[in-house]
């Protein structure tokens, strides 16, 4: 999607993100017609726009993704995650949360 | 007994202890079945408190009011239709943010609610401490402190309940207040919809058609089509306005909401080390110990359930099988007493030493692996595996049991989220060679053609299952699937709720499939005793002889498979008169007879576990597809062979 590198924020799909790496939700994009339910699913799950989400880890053979999301750890799928945009926050170690 | 009626209805995110309560509050007066026409699991039971008959009904475990699953559809409906006198919402402490947003949605359906904020021992322990006295302030509805598994609070919301119920404490729930745009919205809405003739409140209806709800657009549509409309053209305003979607923009302002409140109560003091929950986490996912481990348990499940299963086949078939003097005694050898032995009683032995003894590890098992949160991270390992064939990593439990005994997957398919992926993973599931299968794929083609024909056969067995997956997939119309799912912290399963869940699901099976099984038997033996099965035989000659070469008598023996499938080939050997079965079949057509029997039909105990999960339709579908299924392969299978070079 659209990246603007030069000023260090950029709107990637949540599956671009390494383990361990944070990003704030800018929107979660439906595709098409019948797919509408994931999304709402999605948001029900907490995935709404602002929300803090940290991936933990992948599952291998290009499976899930495990991430913290509203205090809680949800699996979502390879597909799901791709759609869902983050904008990537510069973390700094020790960085206190809240 | 004084005819005082309460009925509550207990609901909650999954994962949140509700069934324990449940368990706690019905003891055994339980009763577990289906909502009429789901594949969704109703829990009944009643109790007796302070002079009241108390109805509970464990609704579904969900994270939303909406409908696009038929887990909400079924709970939205029930709490607005069937107006449960007091909704006990069981919250998860640990997780209040989540919950609370399911609380906002249910306080939207305008129903007395008292909350059970649960496990508040695991939280502490998580370092987060509630303040439930202010928790109840903001939100208008009694609030009590639970520790389900301990029994802790249980006597108090049972208390709380009876107090609304008589009036002497009020609950009435505060609404969310969304933004301002949006609230002036809800209420233009709210007014046109207000004689929408709907069972739900006006400002429900009105939030949920901005939240692009379809059925309750479908509803209004039928009374109001003006109010959809007017619906549509705040949406659009609101859109313009926000830069996001209207459904996103409500489900982000009820979010926010949820939010707020979490903060206002929790205080949160991270715990210096990572919990031994933690810790068993990164291992069981890791991406190389994760699978070890995991190969590991399913291993040792499938050897418990077969080992203990098999323990107790035997005890019930040569328990059960002694009774037949006695039966010789009382009806006296002959016809009569044949046909009811063979017919009734030997249906009841297949019923009871097939099915049941497995069923019942594989229940606790499968419990013990939900409630301890295992599942989850199976399902999050093989997700992508299973992904190929349309079905997420849940998937992959019922698949492994089907090796075993096809009857406990087919049950274990309730594990998936949505009816559809049910129904495919019930379908690839009944291709699995189950033990039985097992028996005549080793005892005849492993044993008279060759060991590696044997693995071959398993090989090609897998490969239909996967395509077929695939097709299935294909062809079932729905929505694609997507992982999303809750990976809740481990826990120890509760003792007690695994059991009594255990118990109460056999029961259900028992009234399900025996019946079918009994009377599938004694059909099959009057038929045989009559003689109009000899005249089955030879009408099956063109597909037997023709189609796929071989003797005439398996007709017979495939008929019989279907009340066992070993049966096939116990039946074969008695049938051809040899015992060296080579002596009768060629490797052709021993191959070709595995190759059937392999798919053509779920037997009977399968096919009554299916009518009992999808109903006679459904059922019959997928057994008539097996059975052609079987055939095309069969007949297939026949000519390669033979024109590959095999005798």
């Amino acid at each position: 999607m659209s990246s603007t590198a030069d000023t260090g924020v950029s709107e990637v799909p949540l599956a671009m993100l390494r383990d361990g790496e944070t990003g704030i939700v800018v929107s979660v994009k439906s595709g098409y017609g019948k797919a509408w339910g994931l999304k709402k699913r999605l948001m029900d799950m907490g995935i709404t726009p602002g929300t803090r989400i940290t991936v933990v880890k992948s599952a291998p053979f290009h499976g899930p993704m495990e991430i913290l999301v509203r205090g809680y750890r949800l699996a979502i799928g390879r597909g799901m995650a791709e759609r869902i945009f983050v904008r990537m926050e510069e973390t700094r170690a020790g960085c206190a949360e809240k | 007994m004084n005819g005082k009626k309460l009925v509550i209805a207990l609901a909650g995110n999954a994962n949140v202890g509700k069934s324990v309560i449940f368990n706690y509050l019905t003891k055994l007066h339980q009763h577990i079945g289906n909502w009429p026409g789901k594949t969704v699991e109703k829990a009944e039971g009643t109790l007796h408190f302070k002079g009241y008959t108390v109805d509970v009904v464990d609704l579904p475990g969900i994270y939303s009011l909406s409908t696009y699953s038929t887990e909400e559809s079924i709970s939205r409906r029930f709490i607005a239709v069937e107006k449960p006198d007091v909704v006990i919402n069981v919250i998860d402490a640990s997780v209040l943010e989540r919950n609370l947003f399911f609380t906002l949605q249910l306080m939207e359906l305008e129903t007395p609610i008292v909350i059970a904020l649960n496990q508040v021992d695991v939280a502490s322990k998580k370092g987060i401490q509630i303040d439930f006295e202010k928790l109840e302030k903001i939100l208008g509805v009694p609030v009590v402190p639970t520790i389900a598994v301990k029994g802790v609070g249980i006597f108090k919301l049972l208390e709380k309940a009876v107090e609304i119920f008589e009036g002497k404490l009020e609950a009435k729930p505060r609404q969310v207040k969304y933004g301002e745009e949006v609230e002036e919205r809800i209420e233009k809405l709210a007014e046109a919809v207000r004689d929408s003739g709907l069972p739900y409140p006006a400002r429900y209806v009105a939030i949920k058609l901005l939240e692009g709800d379809r059925e309750i657009q479908e509803e209004v549509e039928k009374s109001k089509p003006q109010a959809v409309a007017l619906a549509r053209s705040l949406g659009e305003e609101l859109e313009r306005l926000h830069g996001h979607s209207c459904p996103t923009l409500i489900t982000s302002e009820r979010y926010q909401a949820a939010n707020y409140i979490a903060r206002e109560v929790q205080k949160l003091v991270p715990p210096v080390k990572p919990t031994l929950g933690e810790k068993l986490h990164n291992v069981t996912t890791h991406r190389v110990a994760g699978y070890l481990i995991m190969a590991a348990s399913l291993l040792s499940l499938f050897f418990f359930v077969f080992a203990v299963g098999n323990v107790f086949s035997d005890i019930l078939t040569s328990l059960l099988y002694g009774f037949k003097p006695f039966f010789e005694r009382v009806l006296g050898a002959g016809f009569f007493e044949e046909l009811v032995w063979e017919g009734v009683v030997e249906g009841l032995i297949a019923g009871a030493s097939v099915a049941l003894p497995y069923i019942i590890p594989f229940y606790l098992a499968l419990y013990f692996l939900e409630d301890s949160g295992y599942l989850s991270r199976i399902a999050f390992l093989m997700d992508s595996i299973m992904h190929k064939m349309g079905l997420h990593g849940k998937a992959f439990i019922p698949l492994i049991l089907g090796y075993g005994c096809n009857v406990p997957a087919c049950l274990g398919c309730r594990i998936m989220e949505t009816q559809r992926e049910r129904l495919i993973a019930a379908f690839v599931t009944t291709l699995v060679p189950c033990a039985a299968r097992t028996v005549i794929i080793l005892g005849l083609v492993g044993r008279f053609v060759g060991i590696q024909w044997a693995l071959m056969l398993y090989a090609f067995d897998l490969l239909v299952v996967f395509l077929l997956g695939r097709i299935a997939f294909r062809i079932l119309p729905g929505e694609p699937t997507g992982l999303i799912m809750e990976m809740p912290d481990y826990r120890l399963p509760h003792l007690k709720t695994v059991l009594s869940q255990t118990w109460f699901r056999l029961l259900e099976f028992m009234k399900i499939a025996f019946p079918l099984i009994i009377v599938s038997t004694f059909t099959v033996k009057l038929l045989e005793a009559t003689g109009i099965l000899r005249v089955f035989t030879s009408l099956l000659t063109p597909v037997t002889v023709a189609w796929l070469g071989l003797p005439a008598e398996t007709g017979i023996t495939l008929l019989f498979g279907v009340l066992r499938k070993e049966l096939a080939l116990i039946m074969l050997a008695t049938l051809l008169g040899a015992a060296d079965l080579s002596k009768a079949l060629t490797p052709v057509q021993m191959t070709v007879f595995t190759i059937v029997s392999m798919f053509y039909i779920p037997c009977v105990a399968t096919i009554a576990t299916l009518v009992m999960e999808f109903g006679w339709r459904k059922a019959l579908v997928i057994t008539l597809s097996e059975i052609v299924l079987a055939l095309i392969l069969g007949g297939l299978s026949f000519r390669i062979l033979i024109l590959a070079g095999l005798t």
